[in-house]
């Protein structure tokens, strides 16, 4: 028996709860069992057997060696000895898989675990189970669609196994970790599993509905095993019965479902009941069109209209973004991630190549850093394929990627990648002898992209067409080049078609208005994927009036949101306006004033570091007075901080390095294994306000990771921020590494249960009871006051 | 789902250090427990299980060790365990208001905080529904004076709150998502102690939270 030999059959069925089954008393772990009283966990499955179940799950449910820490059982002796249970008693009449369940611990960026940390967990347990004999992998009740990437490339990676994999869902359709069913289905299916589904979380009735949005996401055999209803709080049972269970399984038949069994609650009753319920059935096998999409780990956006993809986070002629990415400013990336997702892009480009940055490391830390402010799907842009790569591994979701081209050596190292993490690529129309003149040689290239992807098995809808823009000043013809070459990959090759639409106006007077008109004719010539900048109104404003003139927006109801209030603009309020003053704006949280009335100073030649001495930080020490009697709270301390902020921002862009007042570096950190961080970012933004160059290495950071940074940028100070009783420790652990090795540095530490005497005690220079008092403690040590 | 008339703002303020607010607090105030309304998708679970006292005090099969839980719980033969959580789509979203507007970060970070009390407290109502105990004790959590938060991962293995409300904690003790909380509720047939010795007001002295508590600089 194999898998294949199933897969011919009506239904496949699976077998039902393992935990409920094996009786377990007080502090016994299942997989514990397969080592001590491996006839107990045998009785299990031959009752599954007994009951007509064809696909097994050895008791293997948390035998990684995550979940199993401190227990100190060895995740891979578990897997050994339950996988011989399994099959002995499997026989010639069932297959057994290995059960994956997640590790119990939240990946980055929700939680602490790496990718890697998870994938090789998963792999040393997957190898082990294909050594002893298991006839395939079953990734069971997953719900960070991260976590359950991990765990199929772990297994498509390192084993010739086939692969099941379920997820559990809520009642709306989303993961615990928010990743929608259309989501898990994409990523999923790109990624090459065999069988797709939903296990536990509810019960037959409520799982039917997701089932359905299920099938319309996925063309891969489908799997359900709802639980046995919902737990009785009380008792601890589940309220649906067999027949019951059996009889709303049944209709799982009509949208296509093959492989059927249950979780939590069900026993071989419910598998049997699930058999004779089923035996007259037939499942519905009508063809599934999946619809176009690509998707974040929460977010799916149809490809059913023209998209935007926004192009800020690209360092090219972006000295300000450059600049950022050599510091390692994450923060800024992170904003434009946001302001380009508040402006209304769809889809975000992503690229960090510029001199003196390894993209191969920053891109995924980039992606990393993006995906914690922003639910879009992202655009991974590098020529470089190793970062391609390093960003596709921990990338949760279906990316695009940006891009391939006409030439052997690209598409030789672009699209395997493509293919194994089931990705969408761009395809841009050059080849070895550049970017052709003509309209049809465009065409030929792109057409070769489209054959030489799917050769591979990357399918059509996964392929789009960038038919290159060439700047319009250059000669007449290069817009209607484009523009041909586009509406044939468009009409002929049925393709998805991707355009950067300003270099169209590069060397001219007034881009804006030809940017606007181009992607007016491209849009009409169908262009589905503008790259565009999504800050700039009248780019947008371009693509929602063609949305709503060709039809794609119904009722017009996303225009007339977008615009309703445009024709109510109020009258500038300019009196009262002038009348503000710039320490007011800040001193009030005003944030837009306060970058306005920047501006204003700067063009009346007011000096920047002028602006910051007399303007800015009396206002902010005002505001810090007030905070200090009592007067003002800690909100309106941050909104003064803010609008203060928005000011240095107008500044910075103002200031050369040398000039720009820095005051001197601090690092801040988190402590490891903490990832409680408001508090730490309140410090940071302060300090930022009075002139501090904050070197922010995030949460959750190791001691060495804090020292070594503080060595390398020569601090006089490092901040750390410990929330929680249990990570305190990290905190001390981190204070005697830098005495030990940079032993001429200070420290500050705050957070929620520290105290002045502890701080003293772990060897901490200053306690900060708060943000304010971090900001005159650096002061001091920086020999301000 | 969670409704904005549900927030009590007055302890949203007293949570802030806030004593008398002003029209742009209030603003801020009222659209960031609109926006918790919007992306939160609350989960709770409970269960209830006997204690034992032998040797040493056990709920089901999870020891419950230090002084403070046993005289919390002195006289109960069952005990309530719960979790709550809001999702770490709320988490996300309080770190995307960090990076763009502090004020609204600070604000959610607290709302959030009162929306799981009120969860708790919606559990708790459920919990006296359900038991025929005519005594409650008040909900005692992990870190309470001298229990330890060692204890989180073995109540979240109580309620499997993992599969069942998506509900972790990381090696060290730390819930994820971030805005959630689990607690104990003794059951007795005789009427209970309150032994949570610093929580909010009960007893500030000694508290290790005294330097930066806002409730008892307000009280």
């Amino acid at each position: 028996m194999t898998l294949q030999s199933l897969l011919s059959k009506e239904f496949v069925f699976l077998d039902g709860g393992m935990g409920t089954m094996l009786h377990l008393s007080a502090g016994e772990i299942p997989e514990q069992l397969c080592l001590t009283e491996p006839e107990r966990v045998a009785a299990v499955h031959r009752a599954y057997v007994d009951a007509g179940s064809e696909i097994f799950m050895a008791c293997t449910f948390g035998a990684n060696r995550i979940k199993l820490q401190g227990t100190g059982l060895d995740a891979v002796e578990c897997v050994k000895a339950a996988i011989a249970i399994a099959k002995k008693e499997a026989g010639d009449s069932a297959l057994v898989a290995l059960d994956v369940g997640p590790t119990g611990q939240l990946l980055q960026p929700a939680g602490t675990l790496t990718f890697e940390d998870a994938y090789d967990a998963y792999r040393e347990v997957m190898t082990a189970a294909e050594a002893a004999g298991a006839d395939l992998i079953a990734i069971e009740t997953m719900s960070d669609l991260l976590e359950t990437k991990a765990a199929v490339l772990a297994a498509k990676e390192n084993t010739k196994l086939p692969v099941l994999c379920t997820m559990t869902f809520m009642e709306n359709g989303r993961t615990f970790t928010g990743c929608p069913i259309s989501a898990a289905a994409l990523t999923l299916e790109g990624l090459g599993v065999d069988a797709i589904g939903i296990n536990c979380s509810l019960g037959p009735q409520e799982v039917l509905p997701l089932m359905k949005e299920l099938s319309a996401w996925t063309t891969l055999p489908l799997i359900a095993k709802p639980n046995a209803g919902l737990p009785d709080p009380v008792t601890g049972d589940y309220h649906v019965s067999p027949q019951e269970f059996a009889e709303v399984l049944s209709q799982y038949a009509e949208i296509g479902v093959q492989f059927m069994g249950g979780c939590c609650g069900s026993t071989p009753d419910y598998i049997r009941a699930l058999r004779s319920a089923l035996s007259t059935k037939t499942r519905d096998r009508s063809p599934r069109q999946v619809p176009k999409a690509v998707c974040s780990g929460t977010r799916t956006v149809r490809l059913d209209m023209p998209r935007v993809i926004g192009e800020r986070i690209n360092p090219t002629g972006k000295k300000r973004m450059k600049q950022a990415l050599l510091d390692g400013d994450m923060d800024y990336l992170r904003g434009e991630a946001i302001s380009q997702t508040e402006a209304g892009a769809d889809i975000l480009d992503v690229n960090v190549g510029t001199p003196g940055i390894d993209e191969a490391a920053v891109l995924p830390q980039a992606v990393q850093a993006i995906c914690e402010v922003t639910d879009l799907p992202l655009q991974l842009d590098s020529s470089d394929p190793a970062a391609l790569e390093a960003a596709l591994r921990i990338y949760a979701g279906k990316p695009i990627i940006n891009s391939v081209c006409g030439k052997e050596a690209s598409l030789q190292a672009i699209l395997p990648l493509v293919k194994h993490y089931g990705a969408a690529i761009v395809g841009l129309t050059l080849d070895e002898d550049g970017i052709p003149e003509t309209a049809d040689a465009r065409f030929a290239i792109g057409k070769n992209i489209l054959e030489r992807a799917e050769s591979l098995g990357i399918s059509k809808e996964n392929v789009y067409l960038d038919c290159l823009t060439l700047t319009a000043s250059t000669g007449s013809g290069a817009a209607d080049t484009t523009l041909s070459a586009l509406r044939r990959v468009h009409e002929e090759l049925g393709l998805e078609t991707v355009l950067g639409v300003s270099n169209i106006s590069f060397g001219l007077p007034n881009r804006p208005l030809i940017n606007r008109t181009f992607l007016a004719m491209a849009l009409t010539s169908g262009l589905t994927l503008p790259i565009l900048n999504p800050m700039a109104a009248d780019m947008m404003d371009t693509v929602r009036a063609y949305r709503m003139l060709a039809g794609y927006d119904e009722n017009c109801a996303d225009y007339i949101a977008a615009y309703q209030d445009t024709t109510a603009v109020p009258a500038a309020p300019t009196a009262e306006k002038s009348a503000q003053t710039l320490e007011n704006a800040v001193a009030h949280g005003l944030k837009q004033e306060a970058a306005e009335l920047t501006k204003a100073e700067l063009d009346k030649g007011t000096q920047p570091l002028d602006i910051v001495n007399q303007m800015l930080i009396p206002a902010l020490d005002t505001v810090g007075d007030g905070y200090e009697k009592g007067k003002l709270f800690l909100p309106q301390l941050l909104q003064a901080a803010t609008a203060a902020q928005s000011a240095f921002a107008v500044l910075k862009a103002n200031m050369s390095a040398e000039n720009s007042g820095d005051k001197g570096k601090i690092v801040l950190a988190t402590v490891q294994g903490d990832v409680h961080d408001i508090g730490k970012n309140i410090v940071k933004l302060l300090l930022e306000n009075y002139g501090f160059t904050v070197i922010d290495l995030g949460r959750d950071v190791p001691p060495q990771t804090i020292v070594d940074a503080a060595v390398s940028h020569q601090v006089s100070l490092v901040g750390l921020s410990a929330l929680m009783t249990t990570t305190v420790g990290a905190m001390e652990e981190t204070i005697a590494l830098l005495h030990q090795q940079y032993p001429t540095c200070k420290t500050v530490v705050g957070g929620a249960v520290l105290t002045a005497d502890y701080a003293e005690k772990i060897g901490a220079d200053c306690y900060a009871k708060d943000a304010k008092a971090t900001v005159d403690y650096a002061r001091t040590v920086y020999g301000e006051v | 789902m969670m409704r904005p008339e549900d927030f009590n703002r007055a302890s949203i303020l007293r949570e802030l250090g806030v004593t008398n607010t002003d029209a742009a607090l209030s603003q801020i105030m009222s659209d960031m427990i609109a926006t918790l309304c919007k992306v939160a998708w609350p989960r709770t679970i409970w269960r209830i299980y006997p204690l034992t006292w032998e040797k040493s005090l056990c709920l089901g099969d999870v020891p419950l060790p230090g002084k403070d839980i046993a005289a919390h719980l002195k006289g109960c033969t069952q005990a309530a365990v719960l979790a709550v959580t809001l999702s770490s789509a709320v988490d996300t979203i309080i770190r995307r208001f960090q990076a763009t507007d502090m004020t609204k970060a600070l604000f959610l970070d607290a709302i959030a905080s009162e929306a799981c009390e009120h969860l708790c407290e919606d559990v708790e109502k459920q919990v006296r529904a359900r038991t025929d105990k005519p005594f409650l004790t008040a909900r005692f959590s992990a870190g309470y004076g001298d229990f330890p938060l060692s204890t989180q991962s073995g109540l979240l293995r109580l309620l499997d709150a993992e599969r069942k409300i998506g509900l972790t904690a990381t090696d060290r003790q730390l819930l994820l998502p971030m805005k959630s909380v689990t607690a104990i509720i003794g059951l007795s047939d005789s009427p209970v102690h309150d032994a949570r010795k610093y929580v909010c007001g009960v007893n500030c002295t000694g508290c290790p939270r005294y330097d930066t508590c806002r409730s008892r600089v307000t009280r």
